[in-house]
């Protein structure tokens, strides 16, 4: 994605992610295999903050290690599908929710080494 | 014998080479077209690699599987791309509402809707790459 739309707070605890008109399909039927899909764009807003809860996973036999937060995190999105004449958009972002959010550091792969 | 016949008097008749004369001529032209290639193969300034391509690796024990990612949650690996260091931001069971063109009230998000944005390096193509991914 262009990184014009992503935004990293100075202190790193909030991130806002922010994209417009992105080409995307609608294919309410997926995952069958007959499911028909129809181009459609999408444009959304999305922010993560950080809660300060610390929060770390990691796996040596899986090579990865994230050192972070758990977050809040809140959506706002429009979706259209011109063939169709479809439009829909979301409430305001702040009415949103995700269960679970996190934002952090992330070691894997090569890039990883045990402690 | 009629046949042969035939082919020779076309032969004769054309000033281009046919078929047939082309083939007589192989043993000897063999050689000059392997001399011509490896003169060609001398003047070649570069010399390819095959390093792959920039794109990023999968996670491979979810690669194998057929998938690119899985759901946020914790102990989980939440980067979508192997061999990386960087940002991570996660979201999943995303809940929120919102309303058509026809007024219908809609809602979106289920236990399984998450989002993913990873920043930062990774490698690929035997060198390291900077980039900016998300997963909506």
């Amino acid at each position: 994605m262009p990184a014009a739309g992503l935004t990293i707070s100075a202190d790193r605890k909030e991130i806002t992610l922010e994209m417009k008109d992105v080409p995307v399909i609608d294919q309410p039927r997926w995952p069958a295999l007959d499911s028909i899909a129809t181009p459609a764009l999408m444009t959304f807003k999305m922010v993560w903050k950080s809660t300060g809860d610390p929060v770390q996973y990691e796996n040596p036999t899986q090579q990865f290690r994230f050192i972070g937060t758990r977050a809040e995190c809140h959506l706002e999105a429009a979706v259209s599908v011109p063939s169709i004449g479809f439009a829909w958009k979301s409430d305001p972002i702040g009415t949103s929710a995700a269960s679970f959010a996190m934002i952090g550091e992330e070691v894997n792969g090569r890039y990883y080494s045990p402690r | 014998m009629k046949y042969d016949l035939l082919i020779k008097k076309r032969e004769d008749a054309v000033s281009t080479p046919s078929r047939r004369s082309v083939l007589k001529s192989l043993p000897y032209l063999t050689p000059a077209l392997l001399a011509r290639r490896i003169a060609g193969q001398q003047t070649t300034p570069a010399t390819m690699t095959s390093n792959g391509g920039g794109d990023p690796y999968p996670i491979p024990w979810l690669d194998k599987n057929g998938s690119h990612n899985q759901p946020a949650g914790p102990n989980l690996e939440p980067s979508h791309i192997y061999h990386f260091k960087g940002l991570v931001a996660r979201c999943s069971t995303f809940t929120g509402m919102g309303t058509d063109n026809q007024g219908n009230r809609i809602a979106f998000g289920t236990p399984t809707t998450d989002y993913g944005l990873m920043q930062g390096e990774y490698w690929a193509a035997r060198a390291p790459q900077q980039g900016v991914f998300t997963h909506i």
